[in-house]
């Protein structure tokens, strides 16, 4: 029994814990870290240079300069059909087909591509890494169950790639140097055990190693033509030939090794361009391409479970600078509708110099999302009875805030002071930055509800304080001589009064200097 | 004799004969805290889910205190409105600061008081209406310098759509203006307090009185 524990225990943690449950005296075991099995899908894009600048059916090729002659990399299936072979000069193409596009190779929207494709890979695993030029590794182990099997994954991923205009060329094995040679092969190869690798690799030409030349001519005019030859070799002078690095290769493909692989990581800030073919100036049309940028950016959010808090439209002009608009929501938000919601209220009151060419939307810092519970059905009268949508207070603050400015809408709290144009300020509106009032007033004092921003001094006629008549003082003075310790002192003797016409203020008069007389306040 | 009320009773039930009392609503209104008011309104308070209207000449003359126990219930945290939780008062475009010292001596939660300063009047009206009809806002307090009609019935809307009490002051010139207002009240200051004039009331009658405020 204690023997088969032991054994049991070894294998995870969960079951350790609840043997230190079970047998409060257990003895301290020494855990060895369970091997993972690992199962690498390899994605070899042959054509990525050719695919990443656009769909296209088109004759077209794609020219890299090699020794100052602009030579063909790679043809589209119409000009290869014209007899166009890639390793051609771009001119003998030209003279085969007058009517070919000829694009120079361009790596960084190569790159671009590759992200792209990470990115949605990354719905299937948590680790995408690349692996050399048009190869992507993705690592399936721990997706399998999830997505119902080898084989549906692999369908589902071939599927996406062929939806997304890619010629890939897919191979499974348990290392990725493995993988990615095999998928270089073109062999639709898919090998699960790590000892029915050799076998698999055995057949692959040198080709598929993307060796430096002078390594593979060499061997070729060894007369070795393919790995099964290489393994054959004696390992130290292989080494000794051709460098430790490429022993060290064959020994990981062939799973000898550890070959740990760091995996790529999308950048974790969003920013999407849409770019039109003519300029537009139809509001209407803007607001649904910013809608679109705006659901990207959702499922850019979705797969992170981040929200941001601002984004950023930049609408591009041909001649003028661009005009930016950015909205801000009081919490982390990833909805769309949400922020289209804020955009349209914005977007009314925008004006755009001349049309528009391009519109580019940039997430701000991203941040972890916290849900909030929604109310229950029959909690609130508003819910129960009202008949349109109803939003929280941070919905409302930010409509508000969207349209008449940030500094617009506040919230108010106390302070413990004495002077009385200090004893108040405003408060953001935010929650959980909505501070409790901390101090009260003493209930004895007389205050009044409106208050003015400045005291306004007020005439004086045979001694009495005039304000639309003359005034009575009906209480006071409160001598408020406070605030000594700064700039702003007070020596001020406060009385309530009324005039004329019912009007109840707030007025006092300076004890220092002069002895005029100011209007502080309503008593509203 | 029997015979003729019976017909009475039978020329009542035309559809066709309006009946100013069944305008009144079944909702009890919200307790002003002046009973004197009270008395006068329909539903023992300030009409809620719509739009008062206060014409006053000059601020400071009471227009705040005669709201301010109202307002207090509403934005009380006690559990004693019917919102899940207390809701807010919202003030767009006060004429000057509303001082949270004395709002807080009202009772009132300070931790409920948003305030809006727009920029203009259309700006106010649209803010007016987001709060009404956000339903989150107990109590949406405005002082519009225009207020047609059509902007009045909107507000009005608003306040039904989101179980809302907007409040708007006016000078008291709109008299002569019609109003979708269910209250139009006038205050005037004199010697000796208040007069309190009830101008229109929805399921009510016009009554003058004077409120110690």
């Amino acid at each position: 029994m204690a023997a088969a524990r032991h054994h049991r225990s070894s294998r995870g943690l969960l079951s350790q814990r609840s043997l230190a449950l079970d047998e409060p005296a257990a003895r301290p075991q020494i855990l060895t870290a369970p091997v993972l099995k690992r199962l690498w899908f390899c994605i070899y894009l042959p054509n990525l240079a050719l695919e990443a600048s656009g769909p296209g059916d088109e004759a077209r090729v794609v020219v890299e300069e090699q020794h100052g002659i602009h030579r063909v990399l790679l043809a589209s299936a119409k000009a290869e059909s014209a007899g166009i072979m890639p390793g051609q000069s771009a001119n003998a193409a030209l003279a085969l087909l007058p009517m070919l596009r000829v694009e120079p190779r361009n790596e960084v929207v190569e790159q671009q591509a590759l992200e792209h494709l990470s990115s949605w890979l990354e719905q299937f695993t948590s680790l995408v890494c690349f692996a050399g030029s048009g190869v992507l590794l993705v690592e399936i182990a721990g997706s399998l169950r999830l997505y119902g099997g080898l084989l549906s994954l692999r369908q589902q991923i071939a599927a996406g790639l062929e939806q997304q205009g890619f010629n890939a060329s897919l191979a499974i094995a348990p290392t990725p140097l493995a993988a990615t040679w095999l998928a270089r092969s073109g062999r639709r190869a898919c090998i699960r055990e790590p000892a029915n690798l050799a076998a698999a690799l055995r057949t692959l030409s040198l080709a598929c190693l993307d060796w430096p030349n002078v390594v593979c001519e060499s061997l070729t005019g060894m007369g070795v033509r393919n790995i099964g030859d290489c393994l054959r070799l004696p390992r130290d002078g292989f080494a000794r030939r051709f460098g430790p690095q490429r022993l060290i290769e064959l020994d990981r493909a062939l799973g000898r090794l550890p070959d740990p692989r760091t995996g790529w990581r999308a950048p974790e800030r969003f920013c999407a361009d849409y770019e039109m073919t003519e300029e537009q100036s139809d509001r209407e049309l803007l607001l649904a391409i910013c809608r679109e940028l705006l659901l990207s950016l959702e499922r850019f959010l979705l797969t992170r479970q981040l929200g941001v808090q601002s984004i950023l439209f930049t609408f591009f002009h041909l001649r003028n600078s661009a005009t930016q608009l950015r909205l801000g929501c009081a919490n982390a938000e990833r909805l769309t509708d949400r922020w289209f919601d804020l955009l349209r209220i914005r977007f009314e009151k925008l004006t755009l110099p001349e049309p528009v060419i391009s519109v580019r939307l940039r997430g701000g810092h991203t941040q972890a999302l916290r849900a909030e519970s929604g109310r229950l059905r029959f909690q609130g009268k508003a819910l129960v009875q009202g008949h349109g949508p109803c939003f929280s207070m941070t919905q409302l603050a930010e409509r508000l805030v969207a349209r008449v400015g940030d500094h617009s809408v506040a919230g108010v709290t106390t302070v413990a002071e004495h002077r009385p144009q200090l004893a108040w300020r405003s408060q953001d509106l935010l929650p959980g930055k909505t501070a409790k009032t901390l101090s009260t007033i003493k209930s004895g004092l007389r205050r009044p509800l409106w208050m003015l921003p400045e005291p306004a001094l007020l005439p004086v006629d045979a001694g009495y304080p005039l304000h639309q008549g003359r005034l009575k003082i009906l209480e006071g003075p409160e001598r408020l001589e406070t605030g000594w310790w700064d700039e702003d002192g007070i020596a001020r003797d406060y009385y309530t009064a009324v005039n004329p016409c019912g009007m109840r203020l707030w007025v006092f008069r300076n004890r220092n200097r002069n002895a005029s007389w100011y209007l502080h306040g309503f008593f509203g | 004799m029997r015979r003729d009320s019976s017909s009475l009773d039978k020329l009542l039930e035309n559809p066709r004969v309006w009946r100013g009392h069944s305008q009144v609503h079944a909702t009890t209104g919200l307790a002003s805290g002046y009973e004197a008011l009270d008395r006068h309104l329909p539903g023992g308070g300030w009409p809620q889910c719509s739009l008062t209207e206060i014409l006053v000449e000059h601020y400071g003359v009471g227009e705040l205190r005669l709201l301010m126990p109202a307002l207090a219930q509403l934005s009380a945290e006690d559990g004693s409105t019917d919102y899940a939780e207390p809701g807010w008062i919202a003030w767009v475009a006060p004429p000057f600061q509303p001082y949270p010292p004395a709002l807080q001596q009202w009772g009132i939660n300070l931790s409920r008081m948003l305030i809006v300063r727009p920029k203009d009047d259309s700006e106010m009206l649209w803010s007016a209406e987001q709060a009404l009809s956000s339903g989150t806002c107990a109590a949406v307090l405005l002082w519009p310098d225009v207020l047609d009609d059509q902007a009045g019935r909107r507000l009005q809307l608003a306040a039904e759509k989101g179980n809302s009490w907007g409040i708007a002051f006016r000078p008291p010139a709109a008299r002569a203006e019609p109003s979708a207002a269910a209250l139009r009240i006038e205050l005037q200051a004199g010697g000796e307090g208040t007069r309190l004039s009830i101008l229109k009331s929805r399921g009510g009658r016009p009554a003058v009185l004077h409120v110690l405020l």
